[in-house]
Formats: C-alpha cells, structure tokens, sequence
C-alpha cells in the first residue's frame, strides 16, 4: 500500500496508541467519580490537556477538548452570540461572521448559522486581504481563517491578519464602538509543520484536530483565549467548565497529548523532509504524457501537500485505477461517493471544470519515504497515460 | 465493433455482464441510471455508492462510463405510479415499470441516439430475433419482471447473463477480482435499498388507522396503521395475536377496514378466472389462436397452463382462465404469459389484474 491521503486520515502512532490503551483498560474510571483511581484519570486527562495547550503556548484551562475540528469551530462561533438574560438563555443578539470562502465545510456549514459573509481568495488560496477590509464593517465579530486550506495546503499569514484587525479594532475604539472582533483559525491540518502558538499567531480561538496527526479520531480542542465568551453546544453535567458537557475522553485526550509529543519540535526537519518527497513525485509528475498543473501557492504550501490537475481527466479514474495497485489519493472533483459536488475550493480559485474533474489532493506523511513515493508518482504516471490513451481511442 | 451501452448498477450480475461483453469483442459504455436520490429518515439512498461501484468497475476494465439523469422521468413514471395505485388499494409492481418506462425506453432512446448499437442490462433472461426468451437460471429468471419491454428494445438487447446459473456469476466475478462480488443484494425496495416497502410509503402516503375485522364474523380482531400496507393473501403483521394464522382477504378503503380471514379455502383468496386489464403482447400474432399460455402470477411462481380471452372488441381487457383455483394475486400485480409449449420459453406478454 502507498498511502496519498494524510490531510484526510493519518495512522495512530505507536506512542499515542501506548499511551491510550490504560485509559480503555485499567485505568477506565469516570474522572468526575469521587474515588482515589477516578482522580488519578481527572489528573492524567488535566496533565494531558495541559500538554496539548503547551504545544500551542497556552494553558490546559484555555482548552475545551471536543469530539473533533467540527465541534471546535461550530463551538468557536458560538462567540458572537450575546446573551443578555443569562437565566433564561435566550441569544438576544448575534455578530457577523466573516470566513474564508476556501474553508473547510465544518466551518462553512457552521457559519451559515450566524449572519456571515465570504471572503475572497486568490488563485493560490491566499487571502484576499483588500476584500477582507471590505467586509470588515462594524457589525462583524469574527473572522475566521483556517491556517492551512485543507485541499490546496495554502498557508494563510494569520500573524498579518490579525494585524490588521488589531487596527480595526483600535479604530472601533476612538470611534466608540465597543463590538467585540476575535480572529479564529481552523488548525487541523499543518499540526506538525507549523508554528502553532497562539500568541504569535494572534488568534482567540484555534482548533485542533487530533485525527490528522496520528492521534485518534474524534478527539479535537478549542482553544478559547481570555475573554472569548461561548455557549455550550452540548449540556448536561458540567464538563470542561460548562462548556462541553459528557464524560471527558480521557484515552482520546491523552493519545492526543502523546502525537503532538511525538512531532513537537520537529517541525523544521518534517518540513524539510517533505519538501524533498514532493520534489521527487513533482519529477515523475512531469514525465506523464500531459503533465499536471500544480496548484495552490508555490512558496506558502503545507510541505507534505501536491495537490495537482490532469485538466480533461476524470480523477475519480484516477483513483480506482490507483486503488487497483493500492495507492490510495484523495480527490477534489466531483467525487460519485461525494454525492457529485464539485470541491468549492477549486472553483473558488477560478479552475475550469476540466481542472476541476482532473484534480488529485496528494498529502504526503508519515506513511511515505523516498522509495514509495517514487514508486507512486509511476503508477500516477500510468494511470493517467493509460486513461488519455482510451480517451483518445 | 460493435458498441454496447450497458446498465450498470455496481452490482455483481451487471459487472459480469461487463466483462463477458468486454470478452466477446464489444466496445463497451458503462452507463449508471441515477433514478432515485433522496434519502428518507433512518435510511441513507445507496445511490452514490452504487455508482461508485459501478465507475469503479467500469474504469478498471478500461470501459467509458456515463451517467444517464433519469431521476425527474422516474419519479414521475415509476414512484407516482406506484403510490398512485397504493393509494387506489391495489398492489403495484415498481420493478416492471421501472424496465419498461426506464430501462428499456429512456436508457434504451439515448443509448440509440449516442451510437449505441446494442444496450445490454445484467438480468437474467434471453433476447433471440425479437423475443424474450426465460433464462437458464429458472430460479433467478427475471422475465416476469420485463414482460412489457417492446420488441424495439428486444431486438436491439443484449442479456449476457442469459445461459448462466447465479452460482457461475459469482464464481466468475470472483476470479474476476471484483471487489463487489460478495456485494450484499438488496432486499427493499430497488431504488431506496434496504428499506420496506412499508417505510418507504409512510413518507409519501397520509395513513389512518383503521379496524382490522374477520370476515366471517365481522368481528373487530385489531387495528392497522394503514390499509394501504395490506396486501390480499397476506399473512404477516395483522397484531390479531393467537391460533391460526389470518390472512388478508379483502380491503374496504372506502371505510378504511381491513377484513381477514383463517379460512385458506376462503373464496376471496381463490381464482379461476382472472379479469386482467393493460394487457401488452410484444407481438399479438404471437398469441395462439386457441388463447392457449403459460402464466407466472407471480415472480418465481411456477407456469400454469391456463386459456387467455379478450373480454372486450378493443383488446383493452380480458382474462385468463386456470384449470384448477389458484391463490388470487392481488389487483395490480401482473400475470405474464409465455408461449404455449410445455418449456414456454418465450415471454409474450401479460396484463394486471383487474
């Protein structure tokens, strides 16, 4: 098998694993129970929270941990609803959001929930900053951008964004407007590659995902800067300071703790590492008969993405006919077990529907090493030889 | 060469009939019918993993591949006709109208019109000069199911499956290495996959619950949710409790009463004589001047000889006389005729009762 698809799915690692088990075995207990071994289980799911909050510089009290990136941005825009009457929990009064056109459909979907509008991108998914100060009106409360597009790998500056709305909000200030502006960022994809914290970034609230880093899947977090004001999604006992309510996915939380554990400070050997495999498929690329567009930014590029077009190809092809051989590549076309919805990100940057249909997410990870991927850009180059050749029978 | 537009369904029996045409020296076009879409409450529409399967298939034999959008034409030929008459009391058949008014008319007209010499579908039943022929395979023969397909489309059909046994298909896909092989079949309804009938109808058709009553007796057994579910000889799902089985043997939409009975020999579930109408032969001249047939009243029923009479000048009605009672099919299923030897191999046609 040569696995292509790392920004959809990643492996648990070995450590995460480890680390994991006790919590489903032995170490089983109800954190909220009132017992020795049950507080032994609050400590480990505190300490593991705290070392997920450390990895982005912040503390185990500014996470919610979540069932996963969707929970944690359908809870991060709970932000800009107001409620006035506390007790009777009526929102009285919603902000707009602002978010990217290119995002993820757990943030779009979720947005839709809430007054918004859509930012512009560019041809490589770059934010289109001059349409951001645009839509930047005084009703507008957050504004949300994922830090790495989850198909192109399209890495946003959030350090400049958030610059900017720092200006912003010193304008609301001297004009008297006291609305709130909070900067969220989807996170999911880049954990590894990435500079992650938080005041650097200069983001209020950031979502984590543990499944696209060789943790376990259904375990996310919110990060939830200081006075970020949410409303729980989900009631009941009391959880995670009110805010998430049911029983704290202890094993979920600590295998989360123990993948970051394994890639922290190894973002710029990863990088370097990936950098090398891609420019190896890209040369076996370029040898098939009509060679791919590369697409996304050519410099701010999540290091393990090639997301790439055989413009006039079916890519859902593409992928049976890889499968066949097991390589496994994800698509941004009008996938058929997608239900026919060409990707919103390609036309976004202003492909074709010929590029469109002809495009392949490749995302490289722990899975792949010099051989395999050469050996993959092969059989990429015979699928897509033999395909033109029975189009142009 | 000659090209062959072939309905996939990502299914075992139309993939086999892929790479028996493959083999045979056709150029092949797979083509997936998206009839059906929407899903309903608990019960996902297997559509779009039933065309990935079928692209799948079709992309690894190198085959072209299309998707033909019949969705609008299907619900209103197929879905409306079949709560239409559910509506009326009467038992439909989905499955025979979806083969005549789609398979073999809307795919059959644009697989002509895009160059197709032939279309061919993964169904269990024979096509020689015109005629429609019963399969080898007589437990899994489907030609019940296409008896009012035209000769048009007959001639111009091919059914590769036609001289094999079911076993064989799935040895062959299996030394095929086609990964849907063992693919589960559905049970349900066929454009809603694995969901009843029942199900399926609570989502379209307003329901009143009802008395259930024997007929002998007029007595109150129980109640139904809906006389529309009931079906005449059935026996299952009355919740009258005890004894005996009961069966269905008559329904009185008028007054929303389901009556039943635990007489078997009960005269309503008994027929010599069956009043037909929406009669279709291929071929009239294919009728035996002495009305002399072999009828299936049901899928998988076996063949009965039995005399069939026009009852009225325009050849609209009739009916089909038996030579001994047999187990009445409820109004709106269809008795299919085939030739009059002893084999009846050929389908000539048939009608619904009335």
């Amino acid at each position: 098998m040569i696995y292509l698809d790392h920004a959809a799915a990643t492996p648990v690692s070995e450590r995460a694993l480890k680390a994991m088990l006790p919590f489903l075995e032995t170490e089983f207990f109800n954190p909220s129970a009132a017992y020795l071994p049950a507080k032994r289980v609050r400590e480990a799911f505190q300490t593991a929270k705290s070392e997920i909050a450390n990895f982005i510089g912040a503390k185990g009290n500014d996470l919610v941990i979540t069932s996963g990136a969707t929970e944690a941005n359908a809870l991060a825009f709970t932000s800009v609803i107001h409620i006035i009457k506390a007790r009777e929990q009526v929102p009285q009064k919603m902000g707009k959001i602002l978010v990217l056109e290119t995002e993820h459909s757990s943030v779009l979907e979720n947005a839709k929930r809430y007054p918004h509008e859509l930012i512009k991108v560019d041809p490589t998914g770059l934010i289109d900053l001059a349409d951001l100060k645009r839509k930047l009106t005084d009703d507008v409360e957050l504004v949300s951008v994922s830090l790495a597009n989850n198909e192109l790998g399209t890495i946003q500056s959030l350090a400049e964004i958030s610059t900017l709305l720092r200006l912003e909000k010193q304008r609301r200030l001297a004009q008297g407007i006291t609305t709130q502006l909070l900067l969220h960022s989807d996170a999911s994809q880049g954990l590894a590659l990435l500079d992650l914290n938080v005041a650097r970034l200069g983001v209020d609230l950031l979502t984590l995902n543990a499944a696209k880093v060789s943790g376990p899947k259904g375990v996310g977090a919110l990060y939830v800067g200081h006075g970020v004001r949410l409303q729980p999604l989900i009631s009941g006992g009391g959880q995670e300071l009110g805010l998430r309510a049911g029983t704290e996915n202890v094993a979920g939380t600590v295998g989360f703790a123990a993948a970051l554990s394994a890639v922290k400070g190894h973002s710029a050997a990863a990088r370097k590492k990936y950098n090398g495999l891609v420019e190896i498929l890209k040369s076996e690329l370029i040898q098939a008969p009509a060679p791919p567009l590369f697409l996304g930014h050519p410099k701010h590029q999540l290091a393990n993405f090639l997301p790439v077009s055989f413009p006039g190809l079916d890519a859902e092809r593409l992928i049976y006919k890889l499968e066949a051989q097991e390589v496994y590549v994800s698509t941004g076309a009008a996938c058929a077990a997608s239900k026919g919805e060409p990707s919103h990100v390609l036309r976004a940057i202003g492909l074709s529907p010929a590029e469109i249909a002809g495009s392949l997410r490749i995302s490289l990870g722990v899975l792949n090493t010099e051989a395999n991927v050469r050996e993959a850009g092969r059989l990429i180059c015979a699928a897509v030889t033999a395909e033109q050749e029975r189009q142009n029978s | 060469m000659k090209t062959v537009f072939l309905g996939m369904s990502g299914g075992v029996d139309s993939s086999v009939s892929a790479i028996l045409l493959k083999e045979q020296g056709y150029k092949v076009v797979g083509v997936y019918m998206k009839n059906w879409s929407k899903d309903l409450p608990g019960m996902q529409c297997p559509w779009a993993e039933d065309l990935a399967d079928a692209k799948r298939v079709a992309t690894n034999l190198d085959l072209d591949f299309l998707v033909f959008d019949f969705e609008e034409q299907y619900k209103a030929k197929v879905v409306d006709y079949m709560l239409a008459e559910f509506k009326a009391g009467r038992t439909p058949n989905p499955d025979i109208m979806c083969n005549q008014e789609i398979k073999f008319k809307l795919f059959f007209d644009e697989a002509r019109k895009r160059g197709a010499d032939f279309i061919a579908t993964g169904h269990y039943a024979g096509a020689n000069n015109g005629q429609l022929q019963l399969a080898a395979d007589a437990n899994k023969d489907q030609t019940y199911f296409l008896y009012r397909i035209s000769r048009e489309a007959v001639k111009k059909t091919l059914f590769p499956l036609a001289n094999f046994q079911k076993p064989e298909v799935k040895a062959f896909a299996k030394a095929h290495g086609l990964a849907n092989a063992y693919k589960k079949e559905s049970m349900g309804v066929c454009f809603v996959g694995d969901v009843g009938m029942k199900d399926f109808l609570r989502e379209y058709i307003d329901l009143q619950p009802g008395e259930i009553r024997e007929l002998e007796t007029d007595k109150v057994l129980g109640a139904h949710d809906g006389a529309v579910f009931y079906t005449l000889g059935q026996r299952h799902g009355l919740y009258v409790g005890g004894g005996l089985p009961y069966y269905v043997v008559k329904k009185d939409l008028a007054k929303n009463i389901v009556y039943v009975s635990k007489n078997l020999n009960a005269s309503e579930l008994w027929s010599e004589e069956l009043a037909l109408e929406n009669i279709f032969f291929r071929d009239l001249s294919d009728l035996p001047a002495t009305g002399q047939v072999m009828v299936r009243v049901r899928h998988r029923a076996p063949l009965v000889p039995a005399r069939f009479v026009w009852t009225n000048e325009q050849k609209l009605t009739g009916k089909i006389v038996l030579s001994a009672p047999l187990k009445r099919p409820a109004s709106g299923q269809s008795i299919v005729f085939y030739s009059g030897n002893q084999s009846g191999d050929i389908c000539l046609g048939g009608g619904v009762v009335a």
